[in-house]
């Protein structure tokens, strides 16, 4: 569904991506070998394939019930001195977390890794808002300083070099010229953030959990660096997708025994912090954000992917993510997953994702919560064109090929014109303009067709 | 009508028919496994450290040799409320005494007991209550845990049922504080990042270093990991 | 037993040799077999590309073509599966057709084959074949590891079957994807036939002939030595064959 001369698309970006193919081969090798770790930990989960059906059958119960559970979390969020609101969509979000700051009179904060803030450009809103915003997460860290956004949603910078990270720090933190040590650039990071910790008094991050039953979340980071944003913080702001709830406390034992392992191969995140009540002499809100969510939950092909848990394995596996890079998805949350939700955000904009993919179908046997992603690419795919979003060409195209292989007479003749062609005037498919032909060889045309061997052949 | 109103609306509208929750999940059964071994491989792998000890004594000398340099040690384990005053200028804290999370800055080292710890993951459950500070575990340069050996679940089931006995226990056993805790956390290993290249690097924000002793009075003070 | 021989339309138009070998190999281990003259193609690369809409004829024409048998069997796991899972008014159909590989192992249980091959082969197992119907296991699952495609090469005489890196990992041809997504759909298809030739294979084989395409397309453009070969003409390779080699 790609037009070249939409420079925003897949096809285009991911072009781009494969100009520098040593770069492509280190993304892919580097993505893959996280896949492998993912492999390695699921192995020694002896329950894993059960466990995977647990969480998918919980988080099917959560969507069939989403509007008591969600009441649910209210109510006992808010008996534990949790101030709740509800943005309806990323323009609320925006402001109601401005408002939060205002009354504070907080001009600057520290954000650890929440990719719906990223889904509602939250920190370009407070920017031009007169608020600064640090992202502490170590890979968001570094985007951010690139000025662009995140290409994974798990290892934010994913696509960067240690030598480009090195000249980053040594440009915005001083760090010595040419030192690309993983363990040096970390630690300056860690100096460097500290020093934002100990001075912000609001600290947002965002929810991997919250749970109706007892009115708490769940924040998992292997940094720390949304503890050490909160618990010195005034003021705490959590962000949560409406879909983020698990019914029962003790659900939380099967998403953190699958969330981690399917996205790094840890079998745990350092920290699974557990956040109840706001510290004595502290404010703590969650805001609850629909953006699109509410809307999806009604589309019955589509609804399943509201399950997901923003692991990324999905990303991990999937060998064209590997090879064309997050950034090729122009959309906040890429990959496979990013593929079925974003249509639903926007489908013009996004009409060319469900076409990134072969439908190989290894992201959904990765999929933690057991979300039929390749079967929602495939339907993505018929609903935008259904929608009027394929091209005039590509439209064309299709219903020549419709008609020609609906009659056998027409395509027994298009089948021989079609090889006298490529064998009498090669130069009809053998030239630039025909895609398969820039890196590959065109099969050679056999004499006869299987059809016309068989009449010749074996037909009585 | 407001977006919440209009929020649960839609949502009550657009939910999917009736779907159960699957039967609970427990795991495979672990009887009578002796699950130290499995704790301590695991929270090795991930970059901590795990001793086997006799008591608080051991402890306090494994502490000094591994720490040498401490300079402020803070606890809230009444045992080693010696050993820290010891080796630093300020004080042991008093639980009545609420801190500015801001004055622990300069902490370098924090032994705080936790709850249990969970086999499958390394991780270990500590709770407010234990903390002194909620900012204590993450602004603390290293982090001491303390943990009866014996208690260790196998796995993050096990571990939630433990925490709902727990919080049934203090339920029962305190009329005036609060039933549950505000904050608690599982910390399983050191901070860490492998944001830079995938190249592991223990020490990204929070303490660089986790130490979990278990402690076995049945051991004798010979006999240690 | 009546078998209709369902051949993809480019398997028709290109390799004629491969729906040669399936015939023959079919009715080597005992089967009636018949091909309908007025086939054309299953309508996959139109549902792929979001024109299922537009397959109805398409759908129509197999069915009056197919009908009658008791078995369709094709050499080609993708097209098999979307007959089964996206061709909605197939009559029934699905009960009935397999893929080749699929049908020598589970319908007729193959235990034997008279077959030689005398050369180190890389098994490419297309997508669609394995993770939709199952033709081997899938190594995201944590599951007992079976392929129903090995199982029957190894019945091969003189035949090695070499190791990959990455077993089941994609090679890039997913219909129009192969043009539409050209870069992508290129470099999955050189690393997979630098995984194949890293481990020594001389020939590339599959239960798919787009992915065997798409890689010979590949293969033919860097002059490499390594030649594919869809697995029914592996299967039915024989000493005689070799021999006017």
């Amino acid at each position: 569904m790609s037009s070249s001369t939409n420079h925003k698309d897949h096809a285009a970006l991911a072009t781009q991506f494969n100009k520098d193919e040593a770069r492509v081969d280190w993304h892919d090798q580097t993505l893959w070998f996280v896949r492998a770790k993912r492999d390695k930990a699921a192995a020694q989960v002896p329950d894993w394939e059960t466990l995977r059906d647990t969480a998918s059958r919980i988080k099917d119960n959560v969507l069939s019930n989403l509007s008591e559970y969600l009441k649910q979390f209210e109510e006992a969020a808010t008996r534990n001195g949790i101030i709740v609101h509800w943005a309806a969509d990323a323009k609320e979000h925006n402001e109601i977390v401005l408002s939060i700051l205002r009354n504070h009179k907080v001009d600057r904060m520290v954000k650890s890794k929440s990719m719906l803030t990223e889904e509602c450009h939250l920190n370009e809103f407070l920017k031009d808002n007169g608020v600064e915003v640090v992202d502490t997460d170590l890979g968001e860290r570094v985007v951010q300083l690139a000025d662009e956004p995140p290409s994974h949603i798990v290892l934010p910078c994913i696509h960067w070099k240690k030598e480009e990270i090195g000249q980053l720090f040594h440009k915005h933190l001083g760090t010595p010229e040419g030192n690309a040590d993983p363990q040096f650039l970390t630690y300056a990071a860690r100096l460097h953030l500290r020093e934002k910790f100990l001075t912000r008094r609001a600290a947002l991050t965002g929810v991997n959990f919250a749970v109706a039953e007892t009115g708490e979340f769940v924040v998992c980071t292997n940094e720390g660096n949304a503890d050490m944003g909160a618990h010195l913080a005034d003021v705490h702001i959590a962000c949560m997708g409406i879909e983020k709830l698990v019914p029962q406390r003790r659900h939380l034992g099967v998403f953190l025994r699958l969330l981690t392992r399917s996205a790094t191969g840890q079998p745990i995140t350092t920290y699974s912090s557990h956040f109840k009540r706001p510290r004595p002499g502290q404010e703590m809100h969650i805001v609850l954000v629909d953006n699109g969510r509410s809307t999806h939950l009604g589309r019955k092909d589509f609804r399943n992917s509201l399950k997901c848990i923003r692991c990324a394995a999905c990303f991990n596996t999937c060998p064209v993510y590997r090879r064309s890079g997050g950034h090729s998805y122009h959309t906040a949350v890429a990959g496979p997953i990013g593929s079925i939700l974003s249509p639903n955000l926007d489908m013009k904009q996004y009409s060319d994702l469900p076409f990134a993919s072969t439908l190989c179908g290894s992201c959904s046997n990765v999929c933690p919560v057991k979300i039929d992603i390749h079967e929602q690419l495939y339907k993505w795919r018929q609903v935008i064109v259904q929608e009027g979003n394929a091209t005039a060409a590509k439209t064309a195209a299709m219903k020549t090929m419709s008609w020609v292989l609906s009659s056998p007479g027409v395509y027994h003749t298009a089948g021989k014109a079609g090889r006298w062609f490529m064998l009498n005037v090669p130069f009809t498919v053998k030239n630039k303009w025909n895609a398969w032909y820039l890196q590959r060889e065109l099969p050679e045309p056999p004499k006869q067709s299987f059809g016309q061997w068989y009449k010749k052949n074996r037909k009585q | 009508m407001s977006s919440r109103n209009k929020i649960l609306a839609t949502v009550k509208n657009n939910q999917p028919g009736p779907s159960d929750l699957p039967p609970d999940h427990n795991g495979p059964t672990v009887n009578g496994v002796d699950l130290t071994p499995q704790f301590i491989n695991i929270l090795e792998a991930i970059g901590g450290a795990a001793f086997l000890v006799s008591g608080y004594d051991r402890i306090a000398t494994i502490l000094r040799e591994q720490f040498p340099d401490a300079n402020r040690v803070v606890t809230s384990c009444h045992q080693l409320t010696a050993f820290a005053a010891g080796t630093s200028a300020a004080a042991a804290l008093s639980a009545e005494t609420p801190a500015d999370p801001h004055s622990f800055e300069n902490v370098d080292l924090a032994i705080l007991p936790a709850h249990f710890g969970v086999a499958e993951n390394g991780a270990c459950w500590i709770t407010e209550s234990q903390m002194i500070q909620r900012v204590l575990p993450f602004i603390t340069q290293n982090l001491a845990l303390i943990i009866p050996r014996n208690a260790i679940v196998a796995t993050m089931h096990q571990a939630y049922d433990r925490i709902a006995t727990l919080e049934a226990e203090a339920n029962a056993s305190v009329t005036n504080a609060p039933a549950t805790e505000g904050f608690a956390t599982f910390i399983a290993g050191p901070s860490k990042t492998a944001d830079i290249e995938q190249s592991l690097v223990l020490g990204a924000h929070g303490p660089r270093s986790l130490t979990v002793f278990l402690v076995d009075e049945h051991l004798s003070d010979a006999g240690f990991y | 037993m009546r078998v209709g021989l369902f051949i993809p339309c480019y398997v028709d138009q290109f390799y004629p040799q491969v729906a040669i070998a399936t015939l023959e190999l079919l009715e080597k281990v005992g089967c009636t077999v018949a091909y309908p003259p007025d086939q054309t193609c299953c309508g996959q690369p139109m549902a792929n590309s979001g024109f299922e809409h537009l397959t109805g004829e398409c759908t129509k024409l197999f069915i009056k073509n197919f009908n009658e048998f008791d078995y369709i069997v094709s050499p080609s796991g993708s097209c098999v599966l979307h007959i089964k899972e996206h061709s909605h008014e197939n009559a029934g159909l699905h009960d009935r057709i397999f893929e080749l590989v699929e049908f020598l192992t589970d319908v007729l249980k193959i235990d034997h084959l008279d077959a030689s091959f005398p050369h180190r082969v890389g098994l490419h197992q297309s997508c669609h074949g394995q993770r939709g119907l199952h033709l081997a296991q899938m190594s995201e699952l944590m599951a007992p590891p079976f392929s129903k495609p090995a199982q029957l090469l190894n019945m091969v005489k003189k035949i090695q079957l070499i190791d990959l890196d990455r077993k089941d990992e994609c090679c890039g041809f997913g219909g129009t994807f192969c043009v539409a997504e050209e870069a992508v759909s290129v470099k999955m298809g050189k690393d997979r036939v630098a995984d194949h030739e890293k481990h020594g294979a001389e020939v590339i084989t599959g239960s798919d002939m787009s992915c065997l395409m798409h890689l010979e397309g590949i293969l033919r453009r860097q002059k490499s030595p390594v030649k594919v070969k869809h697995i029914a003409e592996i299967l039915n390779s024989n000493i005689q064959h070799e021999q006017q080699h």
